[in-house]
Order: C-alpha cells, then structure tokens, then sequence
C-alpha cells in the first residue's frame, strides 16, 4: 500500500519530509536481495535519517537500533526510512546511484524537488503515485492540524485519541514538543513517520511554555 | 485483542494508542469492544504500548478461519496475508513498478484506500464503489488480498460473511487504459457521496520518454489535480518494465 502518500500539510511544511523506500519485487528479483538490502540499511544509516525502522522489529524512535532491524530483514526485503532535508534524500540518491545494486527505489515527497534532483543526476523516473486528495464522508475526518501527524502512519495506526492527549499535554506545559513528537510517533512501526516535522507542528498547533510546567512524561 | 484480567493493573496505559478508540477502563480494568477492534496489533507491540504486566494478548487461534480473521490482515502492517505472500493491505504497487511493470504506459493504476485517513471501514462500505465499477468491467489486482473477498468480481459483491467485518483500511486496485481514466474517475466522485466512511485516491502513471505524464491535462479538467507530493519511482529496478507487451 502507499503508506508514505497522502500526507497532509502545506507546501512549505512538506519541503523537510522524505520517504525513502528501497524495495525487492515479490516473484522477480527478491530472491538473494537481502545481502544488497543489508548494504542498503548501512549506507542510508550513515547519511543521517531522522528515523528508519521495519514492521517485524519497530523503530528506532521506540528503542530499537540498526542492528536489530538488519538482523530482521524478511525474506521479500525492504528498507523504509525518512529524510528531513532535501540534502540527506540527495545523498541517499548519490549513494543509491553509486551502488546500482537493481532494487526499486521510491521517493516520497514533494514532486517538483524530486523531479528537479533526478534530473540534477541524470535519472528518468518511471512512475509516480499522485494523490488525488481525500474523497466521501470528509466530516468524519479530524481537525487539519491533527491529520498533518496522523498522515504521516499511512498505516493509520497513529490514534486521534493520542494525537489529543499529547497536544493538550504540550499546550499546558507538562510535554515539551521533542518529546510529543517522539511519543506520537511510537506506534508507526515500519519508520516512515518524521518525528523532526513533528516537532515544528506541535511547536506551531500548541506553543510550548517553558515557564508552566516539567517535561511530564 | 483480549485482555488478561487477573494481568491488568488498571494503569490505562494502552487507552490512547488504539486508532479506533475500542479500549476503555471498567472497575478499574482495561476493556477491549471487541466490535470497534479490528485486530491491529498496536496494544500488544511491547515497544508502543508498554504495558509491564503483559496483559494484553491476541487470541489467534480463536479468530483462525473464521471471517474476524482478516481485520489482521487490513489493518496490521506486521502481518502478510496468506494468498498474496505481501505484507501489508494492497501490493507493492509504484514501490516496484519499474521491475513488475503493473501500470504501463498508456495505462493508469488507481488505488482506492477506503478508510483512509484514520477512520476506517466495513467491506459492505467497500461493496458500495465496487459494485459502482461494475460497468466498467474492472480487472482487480491479484495481488490485493481484498480481492480474494469478493464474491463475483464481474459484479463486485463481497462475501456475505465479510461484509461487516471491521478494517482500519482496504484499498480497491486496478489498471486500466488511460482513455478509461476519465469516465471511472468521475464514478468514483460521484459514489464517495453514498458513503459513511472517507477515502484516500492514488493514481499510478509511468513518465514518457520526454518526462510527460498524458493524465496531467484530463486530471486538471476533472478538478482533480494531483496534490503537490507524491511517490515517485527512480526506476532503478531491473529487470526493467514499462511498455507493456502486445
């Protein structure tokens, strides 16, 4: 599924977030892939993602550390990851260039400076997924400001529920944004939810005072 | 997911991670409705949720065989279904597609991710759209478990048995030729008013030769252009696909 499409927010706000997935095809080539998806997770590990993790083990933003995600790659391998700067995901590109290890390579995130760095490095895209926006019973949907976090679990399973508690908890002092921005985050397992773009909406939906209060949890 | 009684200490730790609200404290216990439950996973991950007593566990053996079982299947990433081999709700769709060549030139790939965002979704709310593309003589993805719920796909009626089965998401994909593009697209506008639930909307088109995307005019006249992100595949991948073969 395109768990790493859809994300809500402004333009602006969507420059810092991209989703990297490096991904063996079921039935064609992932057979012996998981020695070049170990590269993978090495090299994209060394330039710097924000957070990086796998459904079988977690994230790191929930404890979990690099080797353990390597250890755990499945049979049919793949790598997800985010990058918080179009200069890191321009790395990622170089090395994956560099590389050429024939594993099918995604980007997420805003098209224009996608396109512009493929170009920039001599790359034909073959495909997109666009995201024609949401669609029916739009009434049941959160606030705007709640889903630009939610969206980022593709997966849905960041809770509304959650999202509220923690940002009432930051509004009232006894949160600091970091540390909401890392507990919402937790329950993304496969590591695609940017917990940097996190912070600058909590900063932004519920300014943090530092006069009223601990960190809390 | 059940919860073990005599395990609970009524801490309330696991309250808010459940996407779609189904625990709750009675008498100083954590409770799951069972009906809102669709089987995620979230509650018993020990790294999201970390109940110290363990008390919450899943009781697959019960749910085996029996139609509850696919909750787990749309809407736990962690699990893989047993028919597609994938894990996750849909394919591998754009992820792979310049080694599968799913969409081609000249085709386009829509996804319908019913329940998405964050509300979720019945299959009898799913039976709404796909007997809507009925007409349209719609080959569904193989490789989706959703359609392996379907009971005529010519007709797309789902399974009885699924129907008010409760998922986070399920997504309706396909491919079909570009001049078809317009007339479903518009379908799909017209049913999202019927429904009770939301939906996310992808579509798949490979680049020309020259960088184009022919789906970019109609889209616009349609009023549905693409949001400014998207998910673009480097087309790295080999062997490589993107004409399909006659």
């Amino acid at each position: 599924m395109t768990h790493s499409l859809h994300r809500r927010g402004g333009e602006a706000d969507l420059k810092n977030d991209y989703v990297l997935l490096v991904t063996a095809a079921s039935g064609i080539n992932h057979v012996g892939s998981k020695d070049k998806l170990r590269q993978v997770l090495e090299e994209v590990w060394k330039i710097g993602p924000t957070n990086i993790g796998s459904n079988e083990t977690g994230t790191i933003l929930s404890g979990v550390d690099i080797e353990e995600i390597r250890a755990n790659l499945m049979d049919i391998p793949r790598v997800r990851c985010n990058f918080a700067s179009k200069e890191k995901i321009r790395q990622a590109i170089e090395r994956l260039l560099e590389l050429d290890l024939g594993m099918s390579v995604t980007v997420s995130g805003p098209t224009m400076d996608i396109l512009e760095l493929c170009k920039e490095y001599g790359i034909k895209p073959h495909s997109v997924n666009f995201s024609l926006d949401i669609w029916g019973k739009k009434k049941k949907l959160p606030p705007e400001e709640a889903l630009e976090l939610l969206t980022m679990c593709g997966h849905s399973l960041i809770s509304k529920i959650l999202v509220e508690e923690t940002v009432t908890k930051v509004r009232e002092g006894k949160m600091s944004p970091a540390k909401a921005a890392i507990k919402i985050g937790h329950p993304c397992v496969c590591g695609i939810y940017n917990p940097d773009r996190a912070q600058a909406i909590l900063a932004r939906v519920a300014p943090h005072n530092e006069d009223s209060g601990g960190e809390g949890l | 997911m059940l919860i073990d009684k005599e395990k609970c200490i009524g801490c309330g730790i696991c309250v808010p991670y459940c996407p779609t609200g189904a625990i709750s404290m009675s008498d100083k216990k954590a409770t799951i409705d069972q009906v809102l439950c669709v089987e995620c996973g979230n509650c018993i991950r020990p790294r999201v949720v970390r109940c110290s007593p363990q008390a919450i566990y899943e009781p697959y053996e019960q749910i085996k065989g029996t139609p509850r079982e696919v909750r787990r299947y749309f809407s736990d990433p962690a699990t893989v279904h047993g028919v597609t081999g994938v894990p996750g709700r849909g394919t591998e769709e754009v992820k792979t597609n310049d080694v599968t060549g799913r969409v081609c030139r000249g085709e386009v790939g829509i996804a319908i991710e019913m329940g998405r965002p964050c509300i979720g979704t019945t299959f009898a709310e799913v039976e709404k759209l796909t007997k809507a593309l009925a007409p349209y003589g719609i080959e569904y993805e193989e490789g989706n478990p959703l359609t392996h719920l379907l009971e005529d796909r010519a007709k797309g009626v789902f399974k009885e048995v699924y129907k008010s089965e409760s998922v986070l998401s399920a997504i309706v994909e396909f491919t079909v030729k570009l001049e078809h593009m317009a007339e479903i697209l518009e379908t799909i506008k017209g049913t999202a008013k019927e429904l009770d639930t939301a939906f996310s909307l992808d579509l798949i088109c490979c680049f020309e030769e020259d960088g184009s995307v022919p789906a970019l005019p109609e889209l616009e006249r349609l009023g549905m252009k693409p949001r400014a992100n998207a998910k673009v595949n480097l087309g790295m991948g080999r062997p490589y696909k993107i004409v399909r073969e006659a």
